[in-house]
């Protein structure tokens, strides 16, 4: 028997095979896996998961591949236990999961981008496609190279090329498209339709979204097969804080852990938060917003998974918070000066909406909280020039050191 | 023929506007509902459009002039 029994439409239930789909045919819901878990519970166990690929791989039992050939080292990344900052905070068990330093780009995509590329090759696709200039397109020209695939990556013509370097330099083809990024959403989707191409967050979106259950995983077995009381995470598309949801669900489902699942606290930027504004006044549907913050690499105006998002925060009673430009970055900095790890924007806004809850006494002292930082600071360094400590300046001169630097004479 | 799966999302404004139907008059396409709400401040639809892929455009691009938020079925996925 097989692990992955369908495809099932999240809305209307509709249940198709297991083919590069991602929306149901008849009311236009997204496709998601569905497992066999009875059967999986019989192949999988703690020891044989410790025995596995130090990577997102030892948990294939729960993923919906068969044989991993791409993204090989992606996952399993630091759980760090906050000392410094949590003693700040006044919470006694703070851990970071630290997807700043994934392999091979350094951001939790390459846990996603991972999984939808080995599918992809099972399929027999042989190119892979994305719209981005971040973290994705970084990850997807990475593994398509590594992978021997050919790779497109779509962008609008007006953004300047140097942002794409860190793509660029994995040899894609990159396609300026003339229009906002309405217009690069909408082509997209057409190509993606009309192309025999993986685009990795189009239609083989299912299986690319999978990949960040293991971060629930990981979270689990770190902490010794356990979940956590509290994970706090940032939303973008929704589909992380989802699938960390789903995560920690199934290790209950196939009898790995047994304890209560976790609150899921979730973070946005105030400049573009239509998941949270639709938490905050009930709504079950998004409406889009025009993203206007220094987190880019969580500003998505139109969600598509935000409905599931603000169920998942109903569901597991947990909250989600917003945090200004100023305060992402004062989240940033704090991250660093306590625990010495540099993340970029969505970590910034993780931290400071994990001090908002702290504030507001949503998190007691004693819970074990997990807070994600899903990239890595050294790629958007610039939106923190002018925000950092100034140098000082001295002559070389062990007297002007005394002054200047230790203030001794 | 081609086909574009959309959803549209109408202000408050719009909702009494027989937006569709004047869309259907004015371009070759057709329009297939799947799922829509529409409440007194706010409504949204998805749907498919289907036509030749110059029709397409053109109505997609009126849609958008009318004020109306159209968007792939998707959502965003350009990512920075």
């Amino acid at each position: 028997m097989a692990k992955v029994r369908a495809l099932k439409c999240k809305e209307c239930g509709a249940e198709y095979k297991v083919e590069p789909l991602h929306v149901c045919e008849f009311c236009f819901g997204p496709l998601e896996i569905v497992y066999d878990y009875e059967e999986i519970k019989k192949n999988i166990s703690r020891e044989k998961i410790e025995k596995g690929p130090k990577s997102l791989w030892r948990y294939v039992d729960l993923l919906p591949v068969e044989n991993p050939t791409v993204g090989l080292s992606a996952g399993f990344t630091p759980l760090t236990k906050a000392e410094n900052l949590g003693k700040l905070l006044g919470l006694n068990n703070l851990y970071i999961k630290d997807d700043s330093v994934n392999h091979p780009t350094l951001s939790f995509k390459d846990r996603v981008v991972a999984v939808a590329l080995s599918k992809a090759k099972e399929f027999g696709f042989d190119t892979a496609a994305c719209a981005s200039t971040g973290n994705l397109a970084n990850s997807v020209a990475a593994h398509a190279a590594s992978a021997s695939m050919k790779c497109y990556v779509f962008i609008p013509s007006n953004l300047e090329t140097n942002k794409i370097i860190g793509s660029l330099v994995f040899n894609p083809t990159v396609v300026a498209v003339d229009g906002n990024y309405d217009d690069v959403n909408r082509l997209s989707s057409e190509i993606a339709n009309e192309f025999g191409w993986a685009f990795v967050n189009i239609n083989v979106r299912p299986f690319y979204s999978e990949g960040s259950k293991t971060l629930a995983y990981e979270v689990a077995e770190q902490l010794g097969w356990r979940i956590p009381d509290v994970v706090v995470a940032p939303l973008a598309s929704g589909s992380l804080y989802t699938k960390i949801w789903k995560g920690f669900n199934e290790l209950r489902e196939v009898g790995l852990v047994d304890r209560n699942l976790p609150r899921m606290l979730g973070a946005q930027a105030e400049g573009c938060s239509p998941i949270y504004q639709a938490f905050k006044e009930g709504r079950d549907f998004i409406k889009p917003v025009k993203p206007n913050t220094i987190a880019k690499s969580i500003a998505i105006g139109n969600p598509a998974d935000g409905p599931y998002a603000v169920k998942v925060a109903k569901e597991s009673r947990g909250d989600i918070q917003i945090a200004t430009d100023e305060e992402v970055i004062e989240g940033i900095k704090l991250l660093a000066k306590t625990e010495g790890i540099f993340t970029e924007t969505a970590g910034g806004t993780t931290i400071a909406v994990l001090k908002k809850f702290v504030e507001a006494g949503l998190i007691g002292k004693d819970e074990v909280v997990v807070a994600y930082i899903t990239g890595n600071g050294y790629k958007t360094m610039e939106v923190l020039e002018g925000k950092l400590n100034k140098l000082i300046h001295i002559k070389p001169s062990l007297i002007e050191f005394k002054q200047k630097v230790t203030g001794k004479k | 023929m081609n086909a574009m799966k959309l959803k549209l999302i109408y202000p408050q404004e719009k909702i009494k506007e027989p937006i569709l139907s004047k869309l259907c008059k004015s371009f070759e396409v057709d329009i297939n509902i799947r799922k829509a709400n529409v409440q007194e401040k706010v409504g949204w639809l998805e749907l498919e459009l289907t036509g030749k892929e110059e029709e397409i455009e053109k109505a997609i691009q009126w849609l958008s002039q009318q004020g109306i938020d159209v968007s792939p079925i998707e959502g965003q996925v350009f990512v920075e």
